[in-house]
């Protein structure tokens, strides 16, 4: 008996069809990898088969119950991990733990031996909020609660979006010791090196199954959509000698905790300046101290110039930046969102209006200039949210992990845009998770606990940690932390 | 029975956790019966008041002592003439004059009020406890008795509508919040996909509201007795089993706004806009029923915590048996059985 089967599933939202006549099946104890862009309507499926929503047509059984007349006996056996953070923020570790336990009719010491592995990881800080705890840490929170009923089907929906290297990996491993107990697991990933974890993948696109197969197979055949070529950074030359950004010595403590450990680097006009650590590494802090979001506790900077203690209001001027949450206001419409940065910088109408033709003229976006923001796909959102960050032709622009959850084909057009705007001299500062993208920086430097244990040029880095890649080097040194990932 | 329990534990956690909220929820009742009991008060105090008389004889001289001694008045000045206490009132000098013509004590009679009359519900009742305290002199024909509340306390009509409105508010909203509160952070999802039944996820969730809704009747019940000297006539019991049948019906009032609700602030703009104007405006706590045009009779006809603070009036002001409020109770108790019928019919199993 299969553990999932699909049959000519649809469904659709009033005119939006999510799924298309989608069929597939799933052995017992198979780890099974359903992948495709934002919005080609996975969540759609795993809700179908957790019995949250009912298919339009078709019939889908898990554990050979029928979704739509069995829903009671499914709910009883299945574990979920929405896409959404499903953890409840001001209960304490321990207290989800216990909760989520009681939920299914068992405790916390029937299902340990089952969650033991990854609950020994997270065990040191039961009595702290989940609201408090990293992002690898949450996941792992999430995925205990998720396990400690024992099911014998795992639905998780992008697990690890947002989440390290380091902590994917541990993520994923814990899995792999799933299989032993002959669990079956459907997830979702945006990150190549964990679809190649899957024994089969189903890529999924505009609601329809591309294609069914081992991990290797999909991505060979899609080749273009999951690896496209690697695009050349045209070195342009540009980088001159100028430091637009000038660090040394830079603290921020937190009472006795020092979130940023005393840190010194320079980045160089023009320069792609990749800013790498694992989750809790102090990455953010140092960025909100570069953007004058945050007094240093100790330190000097100077941004574009401008001393970061004294002329943060200059520096916000000179800067542009997007974080990973917001992007845009989705209720106004492209050309709004436009016109409103650019008032915000105090550009004037007529600069404005040319710079917009100009912009989405080369986005190729000209059609959809009256479109709610609300309206696009992620990747599009997030590319007209860089587009927005340098309109006003800042000097340096900082990227706060732009391309979280997007598909590696629309990374790989986000950045192009980035290159572009190298080559029109915007220093770019980007943080990100995804190691292909720090092969793709001028330079790099890589948080440890607070501190800078390594900054040089993707090939430099690999030569010194002999490393054949950048994804062993991060794993390499972030290994090295210390500090609870917290 | 076990997953129930660790359920509510769970829910008195976010209560208890979110000090914020708590403080709001425990304050919001101190702070409107102190308000309501001090600040905003109908009760006639103070009035400034101009006595214009010619003649000061015996009659006029008691009449003009009495409104001295009450604590309704303070006689600021006498005038020679009506025009001159007018412009006395005018310059805002003074409320009112009470001009007394010459043969007042001859004939029993002939006073004249000039009252400033911004305020007319106000001025009406000043020319009322005037009127009631002139012709108290012993030979005064007209005799009035206030019954169950002697001394004209606004207190007394209001603590029961901050009951009505309270209650209704805190069920209501604090429900509907949590509800779609986890529905927004996607924990819902989790809670459907598990073996657990959705009719005890949302008992669990009431549950807490209703100890809540408890303690904070029992507040304003006990800051009503000790500090605003309202009195408790009628019985206990019967106030708290009318009051239950409110809380429960503000409840389910609530988890049908969860239902509608997408977000956490248009659960809260529903609970605020739909429920705060009508309970404040048309369940009689401000402005008589009975004294609403035609349409809007109707229209609070349907509003809950009008039979709620009628009932609760009867029981505490008036201390009637049970036997009297029958009506509302019956009101009460069917709007509640409707109303957690389709929302409980509503709750829905699924995302759709």
């Amino acid at each position: 008996m299969n553990a999932i089967e699909v049959h000519h599933v649809s469904k659709s939202y009033g005119a939006v069809t999510a799924l298309d006549d989608v069929s597939f099946t799933v052995g017992k104890g198979e780890v099974f990898g359903l992948i495709g862009p934002d919005g080609a309507g996975k969540t759609t499926m795993y809700r179908i088969l957790c019995t949250l929503l009912k298919p339009g047509q078709g019939k889908a059984t898990v554990d050979g119950f029928d979704t739509v007349s069995q829903m009671a006996d499914i709910r009883r056996r299945v574990g979920y991990m929405p896409g959404k953070f499903s953890l409840y923020q001001d209960l304490t570790v321990q207290e989800n733990l216990e909760f989520f336990a009681t939920l299914f009719g068992t405790t916390v010491e029937q299902g340990y031996d089952s969650i033991r592995a990854i609950y020994n990881q997270i065990e040191r800080f039961r009595d702290r909020k989940a609201g408090a705890l990293s992002g690898g840490m949450k996941q792992k929170l999430a995925l205990c609660c998720a396990l400690v009923h024992q099911p014998s089907v795992l639905f998780l929906d992008e697990p690890t979006t947002g989440v390290d290297p380091v902590s994917r990996k541990e993520f994923w491993d814990m899995l792999q010791t799933l299989k032993k107990r002959d669990i079956t697991i459907m997830a979702s990933t945006p990150y190549l090196d964990e679809v190649r974890r899957c024994e089969r993948v189903a890529f999924l696109d505009q609601g329809k199954i591309r294609g069914i197969g081992t991990a290797d197979e999909i991505l060979t055949r899609f080749a273009d959509i999951f690896n496209p070529p690697g695009i050349k950074h045209a070195q342009s030359g540009e980088v001159t000698d100028e430091n637009v950004i000038e660090v040394e010595h830079l603290v921020k403590a937190f009472g006795s905790f020092h979130a940023v450990d005393d840190i010194s680097f320079s980045v160089k006009r023009g320069e792609i300046f990749g800013f790498l650590g694992a989750n809790g590494a102090g990455k953010t802090t140092a960025m909100h101290m570069l953007t004058g979001l945050n007094q240093p506790t100790s330190g000097t900077g100077h941004v574009a110039g401008y001393d970061i203690r004294t002329e943060h209001e200059q520096i916000k001027k000179h800067i542009g930046y997007m974080s990973q949450r917001f992007s845009l206001y989705e209720d106004l419409t492209v050309q709004e969102n436009i016109r409103l940065f650019g008032g915000i910088y105090g550009m004037s109408d007529a600069d404005i209006a040319s710079k917009t033709d100009e912009m989405l003229e080369r986005l190729q976006f000209a059609e959809h200039r009256h479109d709610l923001v609300g309206s696009l796909p992620l990747g599009w959102k997030q590319k007209l949210a860089f587009s927005v960050a340098i309109f006003h032709e800042p000097s340096i622009v900082f990227l706060d992990e732009p391309t979280g959850g997007v598909d590696p084909a629309t990374r790989r057009q986000f950045w192009e845009l980035i290159y572009d705007a190298a080559a029109r001299g915007i220093t770019v500062f980007v943080t990100t998770h995804y190691m292909d993208e720090a092969e793709y920086c001028d330079r790099i430097s890589i948080m440890v606990d607070g501190k800078i244990s390594a900054i040089g040029t993707p090939a430099e880095l690999k030569e010194r940690f002999h490393q054949p890649d950048m994804d062993h080097v991060f794993t390499h040194l972030a290994r090295q932390a210390t500090r609870s990932s917290d | 029975m076990k997953q129930f329990i660790s359920f509510i534990i769970k829910e008195a956690r976010h209560i208890v956790r979110d000090k914020r909220t708590m403080l709001i929820l425990f304050g919001m009742p101190i702070v409107l019966m102190l308000i309501f009991g001090f600040a905003i008060t109908t009760d006639v105090r103070n009035v400034r008041t101009i006595v214009v008389t010619s003649s000061l004889d015996h009659l006029t001289h008691q009449a003009v002592d009495r409104l001295a001694a009450s604590e309704y008045f303070t006689i600021t000045a006498t005038a020679p003439t009506p025009q001159d206490a007018e412009r006395l009132i005018r310059s805002q000098k003074a409320d009112q004059a009470i001009v007394f013509s010459p043969d007042f004590a001859s004939r029993r009679g002939g006073i004249q009020f000039i009252v400033d009359g911004a305020d007319p519900n106000m001025a009406q009742q000043w020319t009322n406890y005037a009127t009631a305290i002139i012709s108290g002199s012993d030979a005064s024909p007209v005799n009035s008795k206030m019954l169950y509340n002697p001394q004209m306390k606004s207190a007394y009509n209001f603590v029961p509508a901050i009951m009505g409105m309270l209650l209704m508010l805190v069920c209501a909203m604090m429900t509907s919040i949590s509800i779609v509160r986890e529905k927004e952070k996607g924990t819902m999802e989790v809670l459907l996909v598990s073996p657990v039944k959705p009719l005890m996820i949302i008992i669990a969730k009431a549950v807490p509201y209703l100890v809540l809704a408890f303690v904070i009747l029992t507040t304003i019940l006990l800051m009503g007795r000790y500090v605003l000297d309202v009195p408790l006539q009628g019985s206990i019991v019967w106030i708290y089993l009318v009051s239950t049948i409110y809380i429960v019906l503000a409840l389910s009032l609530g988890l049908l706004i969860s239902n509608i609700a997408t977000s956490q602030l248009m659960a809260l703009l529903m609970s605020a806009m739909v429920l705060l104007v009508p309970i404040v405006m048309l369940s009689g706590m401000l402005f008589p029923v009975e004294s609403m045009p035609r349409v809007l009779q109707w229209i609070s006809a349907i509003v809950p915590p009008r039979y709620y603070i009628e009932a609760m009036r009867k029981l505490m002001i008036m201390g009637v048996g049970i036997g009297e409020v029958l009506r509302e109770v019956a009101i009460l108790t069917a709007m509640t059985v409707a109303l957690l019928a389709v929302s409980l019919l509503k709750f829905k199993t699924r995302l759709e």
